[in-house]
């Protein structure tokens, strides 16, 4: 027989043999790293992580807490930052993004390829140097001394070169440094391995890269001051489970987690959630607000895998409520009258939307009223919002002021109520003529009721703020829980409940 | 009019003296190989000498590396394999056949090796993910078949073979050019089909040729880095080759475990490669 036929065979049965030992290979990496899923479904795919090569010592450490507290598998692949990003571009495959430097994710953004972004972390330019600091750099002048090696990463592929080159550009400094530079190396790393194997004397990098490099150390100068730059990680808009997926972005970016492991690598972090697996976060919002955002609250629960307590009442009862010690993570404010009465606990906060004050009245106007002075007539009974108890009825008493009619309006008021809702059900019920209300107390009821402008008085239009507690464990969360009420579905739904939206469009995101 | 003296078969000098003017000869030739060998030498002195014993045990005794050698052995002798199967029959047509597009094909086949790795990797991994009227080649895989490629080992076999086939198929046309069709002619003369002449006639010849194209493929495979990580990532315990692992070691700035790793991969290249060779003289032989 040829003897080729028997060598042929065998490469057949080798070939074969071989492909179920490398199916094996995956197989028993999925016995030793892991169990079962946080969810408890077996069946749960692996949630999959682009991670930038440079965070690789950092992330084992952060996934092998999570595997050990939830059993959670994780499947991450390392490499490049911009690799990643074209990767996951490409194959729309993937739940999370953690690129070396936010320039990244914001590229990702751009073309629409992450949602969420969670921050992490902080790394700040400087100047390695072998210990001891041989070369005695100690100014920005010592970097252009003839004798001194000095590399640089690409400005055009790594971020530490591009935010060099941007920072000393605008400073005229840039071109001094150029010409400097002996070499450009196309990521941090390999920069700072010149140093360490001698082909360089010092090198531009960021100083959390240093963490694994003993025998290196570095000098911050102060023209390098701008430098720093954020680490953050991002949802892929396209993953299947954003439930795990957030779940661990918050776990990696959880200060009593993820983020501890970032300071042990070097890395500056500050703020970040205190970890839950399934976080409580506390909403104290204006009673106006709950057609408006109670569908988008829904949505994040279910997105996020976080349970949103919502405490809707009157602006008034609330700010008594957080005055008496209750502090919410955050608050929405029918007015920003409201909101100021809290500074100490909300010191930033940032006008979302608009609401203008209407005088209802029943189906056709019977009693004909096209102003504020009407209803002053003998007779009517009219229903205000509660001057102390919400912004409404704040706001209302300011507008009958302005416009000459408070002591004779309120004679005929027979109803003060702490929200707009129960003096629209009263006008339904038929016990009131006319009540002044927000425009989206009415925007439901517009079968039953008609609506009538107050014109020519700015006073009557109320702005809504929202802001998060610097206090809060879950300030991040809360944050996002404001991206999304920025999101575009969201403000449709203010429009359709007779908000005006105040703030700009792109205001919210990435935090 | 030419000088006896002068002649090369001339046997008028002694053999001490042809040794004498052979000795300048044997001087430069020797001289320019061993720098060449010097060269290579002193890398891996300098990589020894960079890293410790220590710290190579350390490197092989992490279940990572140890899952990546294991992965990185198979991946290459599949992706090798492969390669020679291909290669054979396509060496064999584009040597010994004129046919239309001959020289189209033997473009083609050239595509892999020119191509910059890393678009090699993009390449596939738009192949995988491209969709075509709805229908996408990896979901098909994926949800149809049950057989994910993309950064799965499939993947990384795939990256190899798509760089290593293309070596292969070069070394095995060249191999079936210096071989004479004449003994397969006259073996078609005798009777045989075409199949039973390449099968009993040519193939035995090229045996060598098949050796030394299944060693590159494998070398090539072994070396490769650019389309893995694209196209299969870099998982640990999952897709990660040895190649992947010096690559995120050196991202880490853990030089060390990087150069731990490289000579561990100089130290299986070797064993192969020699392995290949004497596997190849005792078959000839």
């Amino acid at each position: 027989m040829n003897k080729m036929i028997p060598i042929m065979i065998g490469s057949i049965v080798a070939l074969g043999v071989m492909g179920v030992m490398l199916g094996r290979v995956g197989k028993r990496s999925s016995i030793e790293t892991g169990g079962t899923s946080a969810s408890g479904d077996p069946n749960q795919p692996d949630l999959m992580l682009f991670c930038a090569a440079s965070n690789r010592a950092v992330m084992e450490a952060i996934l092998a807490d999570y595997a050990g507290e939830y059993g959670r598998q994780v499947e991450v692949q390392y490499g490049p930052s911009q690799t990643l990003l074209s990767q996951l571009e490409v194959s729309h495959v993937g739940d999370l993004y953690l690129p070396a430097d936010d320039s990244y994710l914001r590229m990702a953004s751009e073309k629409g390829l992450t949602d969420e972004v969670l921050p992490i972390a902080g790394m700040q330019g400087v100047v390695a140097v072998k210990k001891g600091n041989p070369k005695g750099i100690k100014s920005f002048d010592d970097l252009l001394k003839e004798d001194l090696r000095l590399v640089q990463a690409d400005p055009d592929a790594a971020a530490i070169g591009k935010v060099t080159r941007s920072t000393l550009t605008k400073a005229g400094l840039w071109d001094s440094l150029n010409e400097a530079t002996t070499a450009y190396r196309t990521t941090v790393s390999e920069a700072a391995n010149d140093v360490v194997v001698g082909a360089a004397d010092a090198a531009i990098v960021y100083d959390a890269v240093l963490h694994t490099y003993p025998n290196l150390e570095f000098v911050e100068l102060a023209e390098l001051a701008p430098t720093a730059s954020q680490i953050s990680i991002g949802v892929i808009h396209t993953t299947d489970q954003p439930v795990a997926a957030l779940h661990l972005a918050r776990f990696i970016s959880a200060r009593d987690r993820g983020l501890k492991h970032y300071q042990d690598h070097g890395f500056r972090v500050s703020g970040g959630d205190l970890w839950s697996d399934v976080p409580e976060l506390k909403l104290f919002a204006g009673s106006m607000l709950r057609p408006a955002i109670e569908d988008t609250i829904e949505a994040f629960q279910q997105r996020e895998g976080v349970i949103v307590d919502t405490v809707y009442n009157g602006c008034g009862i609330l700010v008594a409520q957080m005055k008496a010690g209750q502090v919410p993570d955050a608050y929405f404010a029918c007015d920003s009258e409201f909101m100021e009465q809290v500074p100490d606990l909300f010191p930033e906060p940032i006008d979302v939307s608009q609401n203008e004050l209407v005088i209802v009245v029943q189906k056709g106007n019977p009693k004909e009223i096209a102003s504020l002075r009407d209803l002053t007539k003998e007779g009517l009974r009219v229903g205000v919002g509660h001057e102390k108890q919400c912004a409404m009825g704040w706001l209302t008493q300011n507008t009958f002021r302005e416009g000459g009619v408070q002591q004779e309006v309120m004679k005929n008021v027979t109803v003060q109520s702490p929200t707009g809702d129960m003096l629209v059900n009263q006008m339904r019920s038929g016990s009131l003529d006319a009540a002044v209300v927000y425009l989206s107390n009415a925007a439901g009821s517009g079968e039953y009721l008609d609506a009538v402008r107050i014109q020519g008085l700015e006073c009557s239009i109320a702005t809504q703020p929202y802001a998060v507690s610097p206090e809060s464990a879950n300030a991040k969360t809360a944050g996002r829980l404001f991206a999304l009420i920025c999101s575009v579905d969201s403000q449709e739904s203010f429009a359709a409940e007779g908000f005006g939206w105040k703030l700009s469009s792109d205001t919210g995101k990435n935090d | 009019m030419t000088d006896s003296n002068d002649s090369p078969l001339s046997e008028t000098r002694s053999p001490t003296g042809r040794r004498r003017s052979d000795a300048p000869f044997f001087l430069v030739m020797g001289g320019i190989s061993s720098c060449f060998i010097l060269l290579i030498l002193l890398l891996l002195a300098a990589d020894l000498k960079f890293t410790s014993m220590q710290e190579f045990k350390a490197a092989l005794m992490k279940p990572e590396i140890q899952s990546a050698f294991r992965l990185t052995i198979l991946s290459c002798t599949v992706a090798a394999v492969l390669s020679i199967w291909v290669a054979t029959p396509l060496g064999y047509l584009l040597a010994r056949f004129r046919f239309p597009g001959r020289l189209l094909i033997d473009t083609i086949v050239d595509i892999p090796i020119v191509l910059p790795p890393l678009v090699l990797g993009l390449s596939l991994l738009i192949l995988f993910h491209l969709p075509i009227f709805g229908w996408e080649l990896e979901g098909w895989l994926r949800d149809d078949v049950g057989f994910p490629v993309t950064y799965r080992w499939p993947a990384v076999v795939l990256a190899q073979f798509s760089v290593a086939c293309a070596f292969a198929v070069r070394t095995m046309r060249v191999t079936f050019d210096q071989i004479n069709p004449r003994a397969e002619d006259v073996a078609r003369t005798l009777g045989c089909t075409r199949g039973q002449a390449f099968m009993q006639v040519a193939l035995p010849q090229a045996w060598r040729g098949m050796i030394a194209a299944t060693t590159i493929a494998w070398a090539r495979a072994l070396g490769e880095f650019g389309p893995i990580l694209v196209f299969a990532g870099a998982t640990r315990m999952r897709t990660e080759v040895l190649s992947t692992t010096v690559f995120l070691e050196l991202s880490i700035g853990n030089l060390d475990a990087a150069v731990a790793v490289s000579l561990l991969m100089v130290v299986m290249a070797v064993a192969v490669l020699i392995t290949l060779r004497l596997l190849g003289t005792g078959l000839t032989s």
